[in-house]
């Protein structure tokens, strides 16, 4: 190789490097805001192989400065239309807290809950609470994003922990946590969607769903 | 027989819609720990033919030998084949019975002209085939339902002697009370606040009826009953004769209740208030569960009750009343006083309520157009508890804010029997391991299984085609396995977690 040529590939890769430095500067870490616990009691000891600890801190996500909440006040869609308890709109009223009157309960099964961000956006992360007043699991729990509302373009999985395939979206391999008021904050990686659908199929109380809150942080596409 | 036809035929239909509220897709509801214990004693009876009475935790033994024929006519012989419609059967036919039972008790104590269908028991019949707390718990294989329709049976017997002064009267009132007395410990409590309550209508000399009491032959008949109750409780608790140490263990039992309530708290205990608002009002994760028609009702004709007793002369019906008015707030009182309190116990309120509630009704229809008011308010009324009673036994049979539905099972329980029978498939020659402390009502889940092995603390080899374990105990089994296995989890119930290490090849 030419000693030019070899000079301005190593100025390139400087110049890479540098670029990159900087977009990494540009990034924080996500800040989420937890609701208060809602323990009453000690909770037993439950410590899983597939679970994680409940103490474990999660490593930070980080995002854009420009990343905020975007799915506020946003319109909620579920395979559950009719939820006996809450109200879909619940989901994005920006309320965690997970008091009773706070939280929507869909009916037993794999059942979903879809936003709709209103126009493409970088998706930075998912933040999900289902249900933190006692110890459980839920079951299932995927969280997809998609280019449509009916899930058939670009669908791509952010979390995956039905070890079993029982819901029959894929078999996935992230592990199934207890819900805490910590909830579950799921990278997005940026990637560019409309709509974001989240499954469970009940949990390890009882055979139903819940959701108090989801957060989807991101910024607009363009 | 035309004549009895037309007096009884809105009974039969109240008993047929009591039955089908109770016998109603019977299995759906996961076996709480309760049920499952209790239904592996009746398989092991089913199967060996052999019980032996056990004061320790457990109840009498009427449970375990009135679901041989059951299991028998379906065609089930071993605790394998057992299944939870059967033993569930047992409570629910109890409970149609019951109803039937409260029926003829209170068309005794409210008499009619023959001619006339006695409205105020049909009524009273009407309110308990459709209360919550006597559907959900004729549908749940443990004792309270059969000890409220023995106990029902005691009372009507009595009732009858009373006025007919027949020695077969006599002779039922023992065989109920023995089978009382063999059911559950409890017993005695509930037939002493029933003879205290009779007492203001035995001094005023008569029950609000137009018979009057048989004194005179009352010393040969209680006699006669004692002796018939001794005999019917002594053949369930010697296992009919074969197993004589169970007559002392049936009085131990009240020495082994004492130690166990004074060894501490039981984790048992609630609030002074906890039956009361159980059975008018109560809300939990945004779920409303109420019988407030019913007992607003039930309220009206306990006042109407006491003022009867205390006036100077009480007219037929109102002093008829007095006797379900003092057993309800005295069952309330002794119920209520005693720190230890579980739902099931609510179920014992429901007949002297429902007696309050359709007389308070009759009232309103005897005034002049009440009859456009009482008809009403009994819809509404039958209206709301059927609401509720589909609220609590079938749609969220067991969701921990049904009160009813107290320390219950997770569904997640259900998926039990399929992975042992997977894992079992698999690796046949493997043990199913269980190491827990607490592991109800896993047993029941896992009858049909050979080689099911139970620990309390982690053996050596945890090796096995199937290990549940509890959480705490999880990082020790994990750390034992020799082989390579999936992990999953299952709740046993609310808030207790278990992992499951299934073995793969």
């Amino acid at each position: 190789m030419p000693i030019m040529q070899r000079k301005l590939t190593l100025l390139l890769a400087t110049l890479a490097l540098v670029a990159g430095a900087q977009a990494a500067d540009d990034k924080i870490a996500l800040k989420v805001e937890m609701p208060k616990p809602l323990f009453a009691g000690t909770p037993r000891p439950v410590q899983l192989a597939n679970l994680e600890p409940p103490a474990t801190k999660r490593p930070d996500i980080l995002v854009s400065k420009d990343t905020k909440v975007l799915s506020r006040g946003k319109k909620v869609t579920s395979s559950d239309s009719l939820p006996v308890i809450g109200e879909l709109a619940f989901i994005t009223d920006g309320d965690k807290s997970g008091t009773d009157g706070t939280y929507v309960e869909l009916g037993p099964g794999t059942q979903w809950v879809q936003i709709d961000l209103e126009a493409p956006a970088k998706v930075a992360a998912v933040a999900v609470w289902h249900f933190h007043s006692q110890a459980r699991v839920y079951h299932d729990v995927v969280i997809q994003i998609a280019d449509d509302a009916a899930f058939t373009k670009n669908v791509r999985t952010l979390f995956n922990d039905d070890d079993d395939n029982s819901s029959k979206l894929g078999k996935g391999s992230d592990l199934a946590y207890i819900e805490t008021n910590n909830g579950r904050v799921v990278d997005g990686k940026g990637q560019v969607a409309r709509y974001v659908r989240l499954y469970s199929n009940g949990n390890t109380s009882d055979e139903l769903n819940h959701y108090c809150e989801v957060e989807v942080f991101g910024s607009p596409a363009n | 027989m035309l004549a009895v036809l037309r007096r009884w035929w809105p009974l039969a239909l109240i008993a047929l819609a009591a039955l089908w509220l109770r016998v109603h897709d019977l299995g759906r509801r996961p076996m709480h720990a309760d049920e499952a214990n209790q239904g592996v004693k009746a398989g092991e009876l089913l199967e060996s033919g052999r019980y032996a009475y056990d004061p320790r935790d457990h109840h009498g033994p009427t449970l375990y030998y009135a679901a041989q024929p059951v299991a028998w006519l379906r065609g089930e012989k071993s605790l394998a084949a057992l299944s939870e419609t059967t033993l569930r059967l047992v409570p629910a036919l109890a409970g149609t019975a019951a109803v039937v039972l409260l029926a003829l008790f209170a068309a005794t104590l409210f008499p009619t002209p023959p001619a006339r269908p006695p409205w105020v028991a049909m009524t009273a019949a009407a309110f308990m085939a459709v209360a919550p707390p006597a559907v959900y718990y004729s549908r749940y294989f443990i004792q309270e339902t059969l000890l409220v329709t023995f106990t029902l049976g005691a009372f009507l017997s009595v009732m009858q002697w009373w006025r007919t002064g027949k020695p077969a009267w006599a002779a039922s009132t023992g065989v109920a009370i023995g089978l009382m007395q063999a059911t559950k410990a409890s017993a005695p409590l509930l037939l002493a606040l029933g003879l205290v309550a009779a007492l203001p209508a035995w001094r005023r000399g008569g029950t609000g009826t137009p018979s009057a009491p048989n004194t005179r032959r009352l010393r040969p008949a209680a006699l006669l009953a004692l002796a018939t109750a001794i005999l019917t409780a002594g053949l369930f608790f010697t296992s009919f004769g074969s197993h004589f140490a169970g007559l002392t263990d049936a009085f131990g039992a009240y020495a082994r209740a004492a130690d166990r309530f004074s060894a501490g708290p039981t984790g048992h205990e609630k609030p002074w208030g906890y039956y009361l608002q159980l059975l008018t009002w109560t809300r939990s994760g945004g779920l409303v569960w109420h019988q407030l028609a019913l007992m607003a009702l039930a309220l009206v004709g306990a006042v109407i009750g006491f003022r009867a007793m205390f006036a100077s002369r009480g007219t037929g019906t109102n002093s008829a009343l007095t006797w379900p008015a003092l057993y309800t707030v005295m069952l309330l009182v002794a119920f209520s006083s005693f720190a230890y309190k579980t739902p099931w116990h609510a179920v014992h309120f429901v007949p002297s309520l429902a007696l309050l509630a359709a007389s308070t009704l009759a009232a309103i229809a005897s005034l002049r157009t009440g009859i456009w008011l009482a008809l009403p308010l009994a819809i509404v009324t039958i209206a709301t508890l059927y609401q509720q009673t589909v609220r609590v036994s079938f749609q969220r049979p067991a969701d921990a804010r049904n009160p009813y539905a107290y320390v219950h099972s997770s569904p997640d329980v259900l998926k039990v029997s399929a992975l042992a029978a997977d894992a079992r498939h698999s690796f046949p020659g493997e043990p199913i391991r269980v190491i827990s402390d607490e592991y109800w009502p896993l047993p029941w889940y896992l009858r049909r299984e050979r080689g099911v092995g139970f620990w309390h603390t982690p053996p050596e080899v945890c090796d096995g085609a199937l290990i549940i374990t509890s959480a705490a105990q999880a990082d020790t089994v994990r750390a034992r396995l020799t082989h390579r296995y999936r992990e999953t989890f299952l709740g046993l119930r609310p808030g207790v977690i278990c992992a499951v290490f299934i073995r793969e090849p």
